[in-house]
């Protein structure tokens, strides 16, 4: 009895399982068919209705850059004898696997113009780099699929693996057939088309595509130093000055260096601006003193003293590496005041970790650390924190020549997370985080790319 | 700044261990805007140097040594010819780098059709194969001059050179290997010590003359593939692009390839003229060890010591770079992820061809064959596959779709192809011959 329930059930689940299994097949074979590989249509006849061949296929026309989620396909161009002729969309009837269809049976031939945001996508697209925003990385398209869509083609996605490629290599037969293993929905790559023509403007913010913008800045210093160089700037373009400056940060100083000297000055000059001071100075650092002076030329004149000041400063010393990014406050102020002070500066978070407060002729009285903030009462006035504060000692400076080894010894012995560089009067400069202490402690890791064997 | 993982070591765990690491860690950048001083003020310190040096491997000495002995002074003019065709193949390579931003591999896949794509990484690879098989039969060499067999060193030599690179510790290697490799820089000592025939030299230099024999055209195409070996345009353009040159600098960039070049021919024919006048006419090269006596002027009984030294760094240096850049431009033309810190999941492609060929070369290495006609044989692949690559790089500098003004003008494209078609023609000659001879009609 036992025995026949449990033969009975495991026959189900069989059953079950093939059945399973035959529609997965049935939906992939779906999906299969009316995919088209666009590496299998380049040099494929093209026959009007009469069945008669008018040309060969060259190439397909995409807009790219458009308010469409899926690029539509708006033409194709053929090869008639020696000449090259545009076919627009609409004259197509059928588009399949290693052959096209025309409507008509009469062609109108016309010589083929870009029009705005339009690409080649066999010469532009394929074979070439684009990101893979949720892969994270850059690679090359190794095939397009087409897929019809509401009474037009459209582009759907891209084939990244290898084994397409070695279908590519085949014979005829192999090259046709769709093989979609591993494919990027179009939505979730961002493309780069050299010769494409900007489209308006507003369709321009929708091509510097939301997905880039789901990338941390970590993630998008990857994808920067693994770019051709104008793919790369094209990126640059794309997206916010802010968020570049922040990927621009996180980059390894000789890419990030070669990043700034082939952006156009005006450009480069932008991004450093936008980024942390002390990262700025880094950056600046590693340029040449004339390509340096070219970029702080072309900064707001406040901007470009302070990081000539920083400059000033050697590389190696807590001068070197600190920020200038302070928040600083009077004694007579209100705990609730300085909250508001720190919320404007919501953006530098990352480099605030605690308060300095300043006497009236603008020296250090003390550094309130923003757990002693959060927990204070509103209404409090920061002389009474900062006398609370006292029993632990004075705030812990350095002075900025200080070599980075001795800042980090004290920085171990405060138990803290940043210390104070202060001027022989006791004003201070800037603050040094334990991150930068560490970026430079820490020998260079990991990520050893070959580029480090040519230098 | 950041901080990202990779499989570096580990964050010093004590305040004593950060100590140790202070100094050294944040004078590193420091001491590379020095260096970078120094190449803005003399671009000479640039991959073209590098990659001269590197051509003055394993391979090449064997290939050279094996000229002044066969052939005494009879290969110099030939070896003009090849100074002159490398200088131009350098110097479009270079122009590629600067001007696109692109290594050739990348090039190639966006210029050409991804069968002509496959070719063309087809031959690297294949090129670059034969290289790292002479590397390691240099370093096997080597070890024998030194009296330890080869097959006891070639299979651990080729375990730690895997090992270094993918574990990242190579940096401190390199440097070593080069400072061995310096022992070449003998030669040109020990050419003027040597007494050869001036007058002799000077006339083989100057007066044009080929011999017509086949051991002869062997040996040209040996010193074609050793001289403009593939990997090494590869290498020159990657080079350019990641030290980030703009088109602004190509003028610099032109000189350091142009001077690396001839720099690397000088030195090449110094090799063949000391060669030559220690053990010239002895018919062909027998053994490292005869290779060796061409530094005796110099080193006197230590010579064979100071060609090992010299041998096995050189070999090292070169059997790490080589696989590494024909990977990289594999890697680069499939568009997968190319970095050795990467782990083998995220980049099979790339680690997988780097390990495949350092595996391969150690264990062809090991046959049987002899040492000095291996790296010679090895070398004449190269030479056969070298026509095939200079191809792609003339169509690619005629591209005025790619390259624009910086395209070969007319003048220019006809030297240029006069070159590539004489490299060929030699190639060709000495495939014709062989079938014949496989055939017993020469």
């Amino acid at each position: 009895m036992a025995t026949s329930t449990l033969f009975g059930s495991t026959t189900a689940r069989l059953r079950d399982r093939r059945v399973n299994l035959e529609h997965r097949a049935t939906a992939s074979r779906a999906v299969r068919s009316s995919l088209v590989s666009l590496a299998g249509l380049i040099g494929s006849p093209v026959t009007n209705q009469a069945g008669a061949e008018v040309g060969r296929l060259t190439d397909v026309v995409a807009r790219l850059y458009g308010p469409d989620p899926y690029p539509p396909v708006t033409g194709l161009i053929l090869r008639i004898g020696r000449r090259r002729a545009f076919l627009p969309a609409d004259t197509v009837g059928r588009l399949g696997a290693g052959r096209v269809e025309l409507r008509a049976s009469r062609v109108d031939l016309r010589d083929f113009q870009r029009r705005p945001g339009e690409v080649l996508l066999a010469r532009d697209v394929l074979d070439h780099q684009l990101v893979d925003v949720d892969g994270i990385q850059v690679t090359r398209a190794a095939d397009l699929y087409l897929a019809p869509l509401v009474g037009r083609t459209v582009l759907v996605g891209v084939d990244v693996s290898l084994p397409t490629l070695l279908r590519r290599l085949g014979p005829r037969r192999w090259q046709v057939r769709a093989t979609p293993e591993r494919v990027l929905d179009w939505q979730s790559v961002a493309p780069f088309g050299e010769q494409a023509t900007e489209g308006p403007a507003e369709v321009r913010l929708r091509a510097s595509r939301s997905a880039l913008h789901r990338l941390r800045p970590a993630d998008l210093a990857d994808i920067l130093e693994d770019l051709g160089r104008s793919e790369r700037q094209q990126l640059l373009g794309w997206l916010e000055p802010e968020q570049a400056a922040d990927a621009l940060e996180e980059m390894e100083p000789a890419e990030l260096e070669n990043l700034l000297r082939e952006a156009r000055p005006e450009h480069a000059a932008r991004l450093v601006d936008e980024m942390e001071p002390d990262e700025a100075a880094d950056a600046l650092r590693d340029l040449q003193p004339g390509e340096r002076e070219t970029l702080l030329a072309r900064m707001p004149d406040a901007d470009a003293a302070e990081l000539r000041g920083l400059l000033a400063h050697r590389e190696g010393t807590a001068g070197g590496a600190m920020t200038t990014r302070l928040v600083t406050a009077r004694l007579e102020q209100t705990v609730a005041e300085v909250r508001a002070e720190l919320a404007a500066q919501a953006e530098h978070r990352t480099e605030i970790d605690a308060v300095v407060v300043l006497d009236a002729a603008g020296r250090l009285v003390a550094d309130i650390p923003l757990f002693d903030l959060v927990v204070a009462e509103d209404s409090s006035p920061l002389t009474d924190l900062v006398a609370w504060l006292a029993q632990f000692g004075d705030p812990v400076t350095l002075p900025p020549d200080t070599r980075l080894a001795r800042a980090a010894d004290r920085l171990v012995a405060a138990r803290k997370s940043s210390l104070l560089v202060v001027d022989a009067d006791g004003r201070p400069l800037g603050r040094i985080l334990a991150d930068d202490i560490l970026d430079a402690l820490l020998p260079e890791r990991g990520r050893l790319h070959f580029r480090r064997f040519l230098q | 700044m950041s901080t990202r993982t990779g499989l570096g070591p580990a964050a010093p765990a004590t305040p004593d261990a950060v100590n140790s690491t202070a100094g050294k860690a944040s004078s590193s950048r420091g001491r590379r805007r020095g260096l970078r001083r120094i190449a803005a003020v003399a671009m000479v310190a640039g991959p073209g140097l590098v990659a001269a040096n590197a051509g003055n491997d394993a391979a090449g000495i064997a290939t050279y040594a094996s000229a002044g002995s066969q052939f005494t002074y009879g290969t110099l003019f030939f070896m003009v010819l090849v100074t002159v065709a490398l200088v131009m193949v350098q110097e479009m390579a270079v122009r590629l780098g600067a001007h696109t931003g692109k290594g050739l591999g990348a090039l190639i896949r966006e210029q050409f059709s991804l069968r002509l794509t496959a070719l063309a990484v087809g031959c690297l690879l294949l090129a670059n194969t034969g290289l790292v098989v002479s590397e390691f039969a240099g370093i096997g060499a080597a070890f024998e001059l030194l009296g330890v067999p080869k097959w006891a060193v070639v299979p651990p030599a080729a375990a730690l050179l895997w090992a270094l690179v993918l574990f990242g510790s190579y940096r401190w290697a390199e440097r070593i290997f080069l400072v061995m490799s310096l022992a070449f820089f003998s030669y040109p000592i020990a050419m003027v010590l040597g007494h050869p025939h001036w007058g002799e030299v000077g006339r083989n230099l100057a007066v044009p003359h080929l011999r017509p024999s086949s051991d002869f055209v062997l040996l040209a195409v040996a010193l074609i593939g050793t001289t403009v070996s593939p990997y090494m345009q590869f290498y020159a353009a990657a080079g350019v692009v990641d030290r980030g040159a703009k088109p602004e600098e190509y003028k610099l960039i032109r000189a350091d390839a142009v001077l690396g070049a001839v720099f690397a021919c000088v030195i090449s024919l110094t090799i063949i003229i000391a060669t030559a006048s220690a053990i010239g006419g002895s018919g062909p090269l027998q053994s490292a060890a005869e290779a060796a006596r061409a530094l005796e002027p110099v080193a006197g009984p230590g010579a064979e010591l100071l060609f090992a030294f010299g041998l096995l760094g050189a070999s090292a240096l070169a059997g790490a770079v080589v696989p590494l850049s024909a990977s990289y431009a594999i890697g680069e033309a499939a568009g997968v992820e190319r970095s050795v810190s990467r782990r083998f999941r995220d980049a099979p492609l790339f680690l997988g061809v780097f390990t495949a060929q350092i595996a391969l070369g150690a264990i062809v290495a090991l046959t049987p064959v002899d040492v000095i006609q291996l790296l010679i044989g090895t070398q004449v692949l190269q030479g056969l596959i070298s026509p095939i690559v200079l191809v792609y790089l003339l169509v690619l500098t005629n591209r005025r779709s790619l390259l624009g003004a910086a395209a070969n003008g007319p003048r220019y494209r006809i030297a240029a192809t006069a070159v590539v078609v004489g490299v060929a023609l030699m190639s060709t000659v000495l495939l014709v011959q062989t079938i014949l001879g496989w055939l017993g009609l020469a």
